[in-house]
């Protein structure tokens, strides 16, 4: 809660988390909030401007831009935040397992983790979608499969760190079982570096299924998806340029407010990070995660 | 330094077989038998059973799996990848010229990346919270957060439409770089800016900053020397951003039909030529790792505190 | 001072290179639009392995490089190759005269060795090639004498001409180009005798092809052609308003991709003209009424949705009216194909109808209809490549929706489409007829071909019947007794509705204005190039 004060002060960091609340919001009550549904075909209304019914205007099919704005919210930022989610759980369960029974546990999981993240994670996103057929699951797998392993290093650095804590040797005297330890000190301290690495995760990735999806390799039609969007808006870019501009300025707009709530959730954690990050160094010369797990779609 | 250098490419080693391995294995996920894969690839109209059996035969699909992959892995050594599903052309005769290709839009853009970023980033790192890094960054931030296919869009429109100045695809001239360029450039030197930006902030926070201050040194030689420490963050960021780069360049050339990776990979992906997706992922893994263990050892090279690390 | 002078007047000079540099490009393009004197096509396929005994190369590239022994026209079969013919009396002896004088591109002479050695190393791979029933038909080739080559078959086999006048596999190579005396693991050269032999070919980006002088035609007009390798919808509109390219055509796989208001635009600017093809083929919905668990494996459900596309609105807004509404498999210019179908109209109260009788009920207030328990839910395939079927896909899914079909929609690679079909595991896939020189003989050849539409005929209760007329329609050697095989088997699939026809597809072809000459093939895949001239 700490952390939220801190961040609240920087204003634009608190109007980024504003615009990214809204949105998931927004996604979550798509049917309450989308004027049409969006899959509603209108063959009559075919590219029509904006207009009292339709905010947005309409697609190649009639239907209504807005709604498909809307509920595109779903599979562009909801189900990259599943995946992240799912990939963080991994990779906390992992990463605890590795840092606090330390031994054999920790060698094996940590030589995962290197051949994992030796792949570039563009690149088998690809394969994995290349081999497995195209499609929104495909690529959420794929996510997962590459990013879990990140996600494990930096529980085991934190753990590392906190696990020699006396008031955690303290608990273990006490007697408490190794989850209630777990649960109860490391993984609130090692939380809000997670969300900045989350944050800073989500970003790309949001970008990356768009951009997957603007090949025709992501999301199965009907369902609206912003960089599906733009991919139908692309065949009539020279006689409709207006249809690119929606779905590239929600885009832009969110993938920005992620951007600056993860700087700013950086700053507010400074001191904390600095550490770690040091320590991160002179771990084996890694370049800390949050740095390295950015890639541009 | 010698001894460690060993270890640490001692350690690649068995890394590099299990990445071999796991590309290998890849195959299996798919759906589909790649006997079937192969006739549909060559357009083959009609597929009989018999025909099916062939073609597994051919394959060496009816070998044990690890008998294949070591066969796989020794003829991988020596650059070939097998033939494509689709042509029948050796992978690496399709593969070789189209990763030249990528490697020269890669090494192009990652130049400018690395010029702009350090010059950006010091820039800013020395006017600290000023309008002027305020803005670079930003104006970096919203440049990170759009799509690149989106400026692709935007820029060919403006560029090559509007003003007619750039061809719009292909690789005939050096013109032909400014766009893809441009748009790879836009989309990391923003990245790449705020990570000098920063080291050279907390390099500029470092005691022997205050010390040498204190003691009377010049802002322009203390500059220099937090310059040369932050240029070591620099290496081993710019390192690991080549393969990163090169492996990220899909959308680019697939807007602007670069004949590279990407737009092979994509082609492959969509045709289902296995041999191709396979020897790619292989030949970027590999890249990855030995990119990263160079610019590690570069890194203990200047830096030899970091070799107790190990 | 002096260094800042010097600073500038660099600047300045790296400017005046730059533009200059820039406007130069810009020059060069806009003549090459002027004079044109090549044509510059657009492929959204590298052009490949130009083997014209396999199949993964472009068609439109072969094409223009290998010939047959003869041409099939919409008047009927012309010689090309060879200059005449006889079929004896029993219908299993072809005997080709065939054309003096005619030389491959590498200068080999064109004889009756060699027409022996490409039929026989075709035969050599005949399970490759088991989609055109002559390869398992022939029996064996003799060369008569220098100019007179006999093909002698196993039993008669009515569409013998028409296969010999495909694209592939039955052209002809210059036997010096053959590897150890075969052709099915690869070719030395592509030395074909057709009116342009390939001159330079870069993979991915480029393959150009050079007139032949010494084409026993006469030379071509057209001088270069090249094919571009570039991506397929706007990248190619822009590349053909910057003069990068020069003419397009919807080639290969439906590649209907560039907006049809820009491509209005295009024209309405001068410098370029549309012209389009009569029909070709037919797009359709192909049904698995083998699939005993799906709803499609009931008429009723197929004849519902066949009722629930809106053809008219499809053409109008979908194609710009590029493509016409089909209401049956074969268009009527098909051969064999005019036998009075009775039409279904679009028409989604009758087909809510037939779904009602069907036993397909809605229970109180559900959406989709339900029968025994069983949700009428199916799937749809479409090809993610195609931005057509999508768009049609989503329509179609929105109309069935309204009575009560759910229609879920996947979209998949070409490759995993075709290998669904041929292994049956499917509802509904997207498909088109293979265009007029193959329609109807390869078509129908292809109901009953198990990796074609086997699974899609199976189903139906007449499925025996279908396949021994089908067999005896390609030994027929009686027109009449032909037609009316032909009425019988289009009667039956027409009838179960298991090819849900959507628009007749037809070639469309973007030049510039000042070309002269363009017609078209039987096929939808190539284009008589040799034709074309400059004005």
């Amino acid at each position: 809660m700490k952390l939220l004060q801190r961040l609240m002060k920087d204003k634009l960091a608190a109007a980024s988390l504003c615009v990214v609340a809204a949105t998931l919001l927004i996604g979550l009550c798509a049917p309450l909030i989308a004027p049409h549904p969006p899959n509603e075909v209108n063959m009559e209304l075919r590219f029509s401007g904006a207009s009292w019914g339709y905010w947005l205007g309409n697609d190649h099919l009639g239907r209504c831009i807005l709604s498909r704005l809307i509920y595109g919210i779903r599979p562009s930022v909801l189900w990259v935040l599943a995946a992240l989610g799912a990939t963080a759980i991994i990779g906390a369960f992992l990463g605890f397992a590795a840092g606090y029974f330390r031994g054999k546990t920790d060698a094996v999981i940590m030589r995962i983790c290197d051949v994992m993240l030796s792949f570039p994670g563009y690149v088998m996103t690809l394969a994995i979608v290349g081999i497995m057929g195209a499609g929104l699951t495909n690529i959420l797998i794929a996510f997962v499969m590459m990013k879990w392993a990140w996600f494990a290093r930096v529980f085991r650095t934190a753990v590392m760190q906190y696990a020699d804590a006396d008031y955690v040797k303290f608990a273990r005297v006490l007697g408490i079982g190794h989850i209630g330890i777990m649960t109860r000190h490391i993984a609130p301290i090692a939380l809000p570096e997670i969300a900045v690495i989350s944050s800073g995760a989500l970003g790309s990735m949001i970008l990356q299924i768009s951009g997957l999806s603007f090949l025709g390799l992501g999301i199965q039609a009907p369902h609206a998806e912003w960089g599906m969007m733009m991919n139908e808006a692309r065949a009539v870019m020279f006689t409709r340029p207006e249809l690119m501009l929606a779905p590239g300025l929600a885009i832009i707009v969110l993938v920005s407010a992620v951007n600056f709530l993860s700087d700013g959730l950086q700053k507010a954690l400074d001191p904390k990070l600095m550490l770690s990050e040091k320590r991160a160094k002179a771990g084996a010369g890694v370049i800390p995660p949050r740095l390295s797990g950015k890639e541009v779609a | 330094m010698l001894g460690y250098a060993l270890k640490r490419i001692g350690a690649v080693i068995p890394l590099l077989v299990v990445i071999s391995f796991l590309t290998f294995i890849l195959n299996g996920l798919s759906p589909m038998d790649p006997a079937e894969v192969v006739l549909h690839a060559q357009g083959v109209p009609t597929i009989t059973e018999d025909l099916i059996a062939a073609t597994r035969s051919e394959l060496g699909m009816d070998r044990p799996l690890l008998a294949r992959y070591w066969d796989w892995l020794l003829s991988c050594l020596q650059l070939d990848f097998g033939s494509s599903y689709v042509s029948g052309k050796p992978v690496w005769s399709l593969l070789g010229p189209a990763l030249m290709n990528t490697l020269n839009l890669t090494l192009v853009s990652s130049l400018f990346i690395i010029v702009l970023s350090i010059a950006l980033g010091i820039v800013c790192a020395l006017r600290e919270g000023k309008w002027l890094d305020l803005s670079v960054r930003s104006v970096s931030f919203l440049l990170t957060s759009m799509p690149s296919y989106w400026l692709s869009a935007l820029m060919v429109w403006y560029f090559s439409v509007k003003l007619d100045l750039l061809p719009t695809s292909g690789m005939d001239s050096h013109l032909s770089y400014v766009l893809p360029v441009a748009v790879i450039v836009i989309g990391y030197a923003g990245l790449y800016f705020r990570i000098i930006r920063s080291s050279m902030l907390s390099n500029l926070n470092e005691d022997y900053v205050l010390y040498g201050r204190a003691c009377g040194l010049s802002e322009r030689s203390l500059t220099i020397q937090v310059l040369r420490n932050s240029l070591q963050v620099a290496v081993s960021v710019f390192g690991l951003a080549i393969p990163v780069i090169l492996g990220s360049t899909v959308v680019v050339e697939n807007i602007f039909a670069w004949p590279g990776l990407g737009t092979l990979t994509v082609n492959s992906i969509l045709n289902r030529d296995f041999p191709i997706i396979q020897a790619y992922v292989l030949v970027l893994a590999v890249a990855f790792v030995l990119f990263n263990t160079a610019s590690d050892l570069l890194n203990t090279a200047v830096n030899p505190k970091l070799r107790k690390g190990i | 001072m002096k260094r800042n002078r010097a600073a500038v007047l660099l600047a300045f000079l790296l400017v005046i290179v730059l533009l200059a540099g820039c406007g130069e490009g810009n020059n060069n393009k806009k003549a090459s639009v002027e004079q044109a004197p090549e044509l510059v096509y657009a492929t959204a396929k590298d052009v490949n392995d130009m083997n014209p005994h396999l199949y993964p190369g472009s068609l439109a590239a072969q094409g223009i490089v290998y010939e047959s022994l003869v041409e099939n026209t919409p008047e009927g079969i012309k010689p090309q190759l060879a200059e005449s013919w006889s079929i004896s009396e029993d219908g299993k002896v072809y005997t080709f005269q065939l054309r003096k004088n005619v030389k491959f591109h590498d200068g080999e002479p064109f004889n009756a060795e060699a027409v022996k050695l490409n039929i026989e190393a075709v035969q050599r791979n005949a399970a490759k090639h088991a989609w055109i029933k002559l390869s398992s038909k022939l029996d064996n080739v003799v060369a008569i004498d220098e100019h007179t080559v006999q093909l002698k078959l196993k039993e008669p086999y009515y569409p013998t001409l028409l296969e010999l006048s495909m694209t592939r596999p039955y052209v002809f190579l210059s036997p010096k180009d053959f590897l150890n005396g075969e052709t099915k693991d690869g070719v030395a050269g592509y030395n074909g005798t057709g009116p342009y032999k390939l001159d330079e070919q870069v993979t991915e980006q480029f393959a150009r092809f050079a007139a032949n002088e010494q084409y026993w035609n006469g030379a071509p007009q057209v001088k270069t052609i090249t094919a571009k390798v570039l991506p397929a919808g706007e990248t190619t509109l822009l590349a053909l308003q910057k003069g990068e390219v020069n003419f397009v055509f919807t080639d290969d796989r439906g590649a209907d991709s560039i907006d049809v208001d820009a491509m209005q635009r295009l024209a309405d600017s001068g410098d370029y003209q549309i012209v389009r093809s009569k029909s070709m083929n037919t797009k359709m919905i192909v049904a698995n009424s083998s699939n005993a668990a799906s709803p499609v494996s009931e008429k009723a459900v197929r004849e519902a949705i066949w009722q629930s596309i809106d053809r008219e609105t499809i053409s109008r807004t979908i194609f710009n009216e590029t493509e016409t509404p089909a209401e049956t498999l074969f268009s009527l210019n098909v051969n064999y194909a005019d036998v009075g179908l009775q039409k279904r109209d679009y028409n989604p109260e009758a087909a809510a109808k037939l779904l009602e009788e069907a036993g397909w009920t809605k229970d109180g207030g559900a959406e989709v209809r339900t029968k025994d328990g069983r949700q009428l839910s199916i799937k749809l395939y479409y090809d993610v490549n195609s931005a057509s079927q999508k768009t049609q896909a989503e329509l179609l899914q929105s109309e069935t929706t309204k009575i009560g079909m759910k229609l879920e929609l996947v979209g998949e690679e070409s490759p995993a489409i075709a290998n669904r079909r041929s292994t049956g595991d499917y509802e509904l896939l997207f498909n088109q007829t293979w265009g007029l020189a193959y329609d109807p003989q390869s078509t129908i050849t292809a109901f009953a071909t198990e990796s074609a539409y086997r699974f899609t005929t199976s189903g139906i209760p007449q499925a025996e019947e279908l396949y021994r007329k089908i067999d005896a329609v390609m030994v027929s050697t009686d027109e009449e007794t032909r037609k009316a095989l032909y009425k019988d088997i289009l009667t039956i699939v027409h009838d179960e509705a298991v090819f849900i026809p959507i628009t007749n597809g037809s070639v469309t072809v973007v030049a510039p204005s000042n070309l002269q000459g363009i017609s078209f093939k039987q096929t939808q895949y190539e284009l008589p190039f040799e034709q074309m001239r400059f004005e």
